[in-house]
């Protein structure tokens, strides 16, 4: 992939549920940006997030990378997706799950980027976990193998304060050194804070309504030559 | 060993042998098996006789029953359950196939499967190693040799019933449905028809071949009897026509078929449907 070349692209996306469907969804997203994929109920972010992953067959085109995700694995060797919910075995430990996903994308839990205290010790079983520590292990999971376009589905939303800080945080570094994100919430107030997002995504009942750009909130002057702009 | 599909395995592997259903089941299972080892000493030593070879016999039904039903639940829950959880759709979202999704969760839950099994044959055989001669071990051996390959089979099955079917217990009752066809089904309809049509040994091998359980068993009992007897006048057709050889390659061919074409539907089911 050239650089400065699109790491995600989606064109005429669409998918039927019976009456209702997703049309003609596109949007395209460069290295380093994450995006926030905002919507009411159903207004089907986490279907656009489901097609992206390859979990879902859809009409249209989507690339990650440069490949198209109908391709089949390759892909998918980009890409990390955390649903909305996701239920993990409770006998199981942390370490477990980590090292699965680790075996099934080839990778080393040496390089996992997750900050001391995001995770309880490995050796602990998922059973005695609460809901948000729960989360905090998915997402980690998500992070397993160096992804460089991540799709998450609400993925603060059983966290407590201080895991969506150090998730933000995390995720703000990763944005730095190029990995991409695409992250529903039902509002964006309720998404990726204006600090960490920089790319705004609006669904209305399968359609997108609105896409850009958003201003970045930075501590130190913005020079004449920055690309941001103002959110539309 | 290195790839997705064994660390697949290993991980449903640890799943099912930790959970209570399993345990559970291994547990009854091995009840089960020492229960109709002793009832099957204690008859043959009622009738003056020893040895240990008619109590193998006895732990056929069982053998074939138990782990069949067994096989066709854990496989049916799978995938499924899975799905709903959401786990399915963050492993299909890895850089790996939908085979190796199928082929993994298989290995794994056979592989429990077949410790359930080991279990409740070691406490049958520990009964049986006191009286039996070793030649009497034989049909033993076999029938656990059948119950392996039916259980591998049936749990091939349930992952196909399990990746087309639309939830958990959709997939359950579909796999409920499916054993009692293979348990009774057939053999009430082959009963049915029986008085009005004449049935050529044939057809029953045919009927046989497309019944996994009729197949163990038949297996099974073909060990037991090396001439055939166990099984009747169809027993002297099947070794008069293919041999001992030949009958107990075609049955073991049939489990095999059986197997591979689950895991090939399953497949296709996870090509074609949402995880």
């Amino acid at each position: 992939m050239a650089d400065g070349a699109p790491i995600l692209e989606v064109e005429g996306l669409s998918k039927s549920f019976g009456s209702w469907s997703l049309d003609d969804v596109a949007f395209v997203l460069s290295p380093g940006r994450v995006a926030s994929l905002t919507g009411a109920n159903g207004s089907g972010k986490s279907t656009v997030l489901r097609c992206i992953a390859g979990l879902t067959r859809f009409e249209g085109t989507v690339r990650v990378c440069g490949v198209p995700v109908d391709d089949g694995v390759d892909a998918r060797r980009h890409l990390a997706y955390i649903p909305q919910t996701v239920a993990l075995p409770a006998t199981a430990t942390i370490g477990e799950v980590l090292e699965l996903f680790a075996r099934l994308r080839g990778a080393d839990l040496d390089d996992l980027p997750i900050p001391d205290g995001f995770l309880r010790p490995w050796s602990t079983r998922i059973g005695t976990l609460s809901g948000g520590h729960r989360q905090r292990v998915a997402l980690a999971a998500a992070f397993v193998g160096s992804p460089r376009v991540l799709l998450l589905d609400e993925p603060v939303a059983n966290l407590d304060e201080e895991g969506r800080t150090f998730f933000w945080d995390l995720l703000s570094g990763l944005r730095d050194e190029g990995v991409t994100a695409l992250v529903a919430a039902p509002a964006f107030s309720s998404g990726a804070p204006a600090a960490v997002a920089d790319h705004s995504i609006e669904l209305s009942d399968g359609k997108v309504v609105s896409s850009g750009p958003l201003l970045r909130v930075v501590d130190e002057p913005v020079s004449s030559g920055d690309e941001e702009e103002t959110a539309t | 060993m290195t790839g997705p599909v064994p660390a697949l395995a290993g991980w449903e592997f640890r799943a099912a042998v930790r959970s209570r259903w399993v345990l559970g089941t291994a547990v009854a299972f091995a009840a089960l098996a020492m229960t109709v080892t002793l009832l099957g000493l204690r008859s043959i030593r009622g009738l003056g006789l020893t040895g240990a070879g008619p109590t193998s016999n006895s732990l056929v039904n069982l053998g074939v029953l138990l782990p069949s039903l067994m096989g066709l639940l854990l496989g049916a829950g799978h995938l499924a359950s899975a799905r709903e959880q959401g786990l399915l759709s963050m492993i299909g979202a890895q850089p790996i196939s939908r085979r190796a999704i199928v082929l993994g969760s298989f290995a794994g839950l056979t592989g429990s499967l077949w410790a359930t099994i080991a279990v409740g044959f070691g406490a049958a055989a520990l009964v049986i190693s006191g009286v039996a001669s070793s030649w009497e071990v034989v049909p033993l051996l076999a029938l656990v040799v059948a119950t392996l390959g039916l259980s591998a089979a049936c749990v091939a099955i349930g992952v196909a019933l399990s990746a087309f079917a639309n939830g958990r217990t959709q997939a359950l009752a579909l796999s409920i449905v499916v054993w009692i066809i293979f348990a009774f089904g057939i053999d009430l309809a082959l009963a049915a028809v029986a008085p009005v049509v004449r049935l050529g040994p044939g057809v029953l091998l045919t009927a046989i071949l497309l019944n996994p359980i009729e197949a163990a068993r038949v297996l099974a009992l073909l060990a037991a009897a090396p001439d055939g007897t166990a099984l009747g006048p169809f027993g002297s057709y099947l070794i008069g026509t293919f041999g001992r050889e030949g009958a107990a390659a075609i049955l073991v061919g049939a489990l095999a078929v059986w197997t591979v074409a689950g895991l090939w539907l399953a497949q296709i089911a996870l090509r074609r449907k949402d995880l």
